[in-house]
């Protein structure tokens, strides 16, 4: 399928590329799954060039016809199941364009199938917070509580993924968000700590940051230093720094003021 | 507890098991790939007890069940033809020192600040060795499927 436009190939790549960087995938990935696609469409000396907040691709041919496009990335989530679902179809584009010469997947199909996967929700909202809710709760378990603290670990996880939710909707920051999660995660706690008797309070508040705790960015800014990515590996790290101090500023902010109010 | 492998150790494996596939839900895996996930999760969690109670070493402990782990993900995540990364994400969850920033804050507040260092640096040693155990068996992968390749 070597006979679309060249305006289309780059824009698709570039499209497969927001949807991947934007859901938190590694640098490595993003750049390896862009020339793959590109590939596809018969532009094999594509070159992609990726940072944690930004795009660059100069799509080419090897002769005289090339296109470059930047794309700014905004927000950046957790949806690891978005960046596996991309694979699979790259994955797949490819294996289709090895076999046949003829297009068996035209653009229009393409465009569709990354617009559908792009706004795919697996789990209804309310499944979404109730795991949440289940995330907590078995990690108070882990750390040694009891079944009564695991049944206020679980309320309080799913009031607080409710919230972060709501949170979320309003598109605060990435450091204003988990230091806003780890404070409602201290005053959900506390609060139900008042009503519910021979409750201890610690491994509660574990089980709620656990929720927030920055593995992804750790494992992400790993990989892509290994991988070479010197850039990116240096900003997931300090994004993952920076949540860290995020959770601790917020819990310790809430801790503090339960402690003054004489609870 | 004489011995680690007992039914204590079993149940902790399947909390881990049960609030990891919880995780892998939140952030929109589906499919038989959070099973696989939330095993690595639970065997990171109980060899981590089980080192501990032979070695006594936390940072040894949890650099094995970090190494055990990403070379099952590696494994199990080619056949699920799933990124790599998306298994090691998840499975190293329950290791992520989440635990020692709560019990530094704590101390930070009571005015402990001996108390808060050492958690604090028990956050940062922890993080270091679950970064330096991916990083071996990522590149160990990555060099042994170019010889694989090359042969």
């Amino acid at each position: 399928m070597s006979h679309i436009p060249i305006h289309e190939a780059a824009d698709i790549v570039s499209e497969v590329g927001r949807i991947l960087l934007s859901s938190g995938a590694t640098t490595n990935r993003v750049e390896l799954m862009m020339r793959k696609a590109a590939t596809c469409f018969g532009y094999g000396k594509t070159e992609a060039y990726v940072t944690p907040t930004g795009i660059f691709i100069t799509v080419s041919d090897g002769s005289d016809k090339q296109t470059t496009s930047v794309q700014r990335i905004e927000g950046r989530r957790n949806d690891l199941g978005k960046i596996s679902a991309i694979s699979h179809l790259i994955n797949r584009l490819q294996m289709e364009s090895c076999k046949a010469e003829s297009p068996s997947m035209s653009v229009t199909k393409l465009r569709a199938e990354l617009y559908k996967l792009d706004n795919f929700k697996p789990w209804p909202a309310w499944f979404q917070i109730f795991s949440g809710g289940t995330t907590s709760g078995f990690f108070c378990l882990l750390f040694g509580g009891s079944w009564l603290e695991f049944a206020v670990a679980y309320l309080v996880g799913v009031l607080v993924t409710g919230a972060m939710r709501l949170a979320g909707m309003a598109k605060l920051n990435n450091f204003l968000l988990n230091a806003l999660g780890a404070a409602l995660v201290v005053i959900f706690a506390k609060t139900l700590d008042i009503w519910v008797p021979y409750i201890k309070i610690d491994n509660i508040i574990i089980g709620g940051i656990m929720l927030l705790a920055p593995g992804l960015s750790m494992v992400n800014a790993i990989r892509d230093t290994m991988s070479g990515d010197l850039v990116s590996g240096t900003a997931r790290g300090v994004e993952a720094v920076f949540i860290a101090v995020a959770i601790a500023a917020g819990s310790g902010t809430m801790l503090k003021l339960w402690d003054l109010l004489g609870y | 507890m004489d011995s680690p492998f007992n039914h204590l150790t079993l149940m902790q494996f399947c909390w881990a098991f049960l609030s990891i596939s919880g995780f892998c839900v939140r952030v929109n895996l589906r499919g038989f790939k959070i099973f696989f996930i939330a095993i690595a999760a639970g065997l990171d969690w109980a060899v981590y007890l089980i080192f501990l109670y032979y070695t006594r070493s936390v940072l040894l402990s949890v650099f094995v069940a970090t190494t055990l782990v990403a070379v099952y993900c590696e494994i199990v995540a080619r056949l699920c033809k799933t990124p790599v990364s998306v298994f090691v994400t998840c499975a190293i969850i329950p290791l992520v020192p989440g635990r020692s920033l709560f019990y530094a804050m704590q101390a930070y507040i009571s005015a402990d600040r001996a108390l808060a260092s050492n958690h604090i640096a028990d956050v940062l040693l922890i993080a270091g060795t679950i970064s330096i155990a991916i990083a071996i068996v990522a590149s160990i992968t990555n060099l042994s499927m170019r010889l694989m390749n090359r042969f």
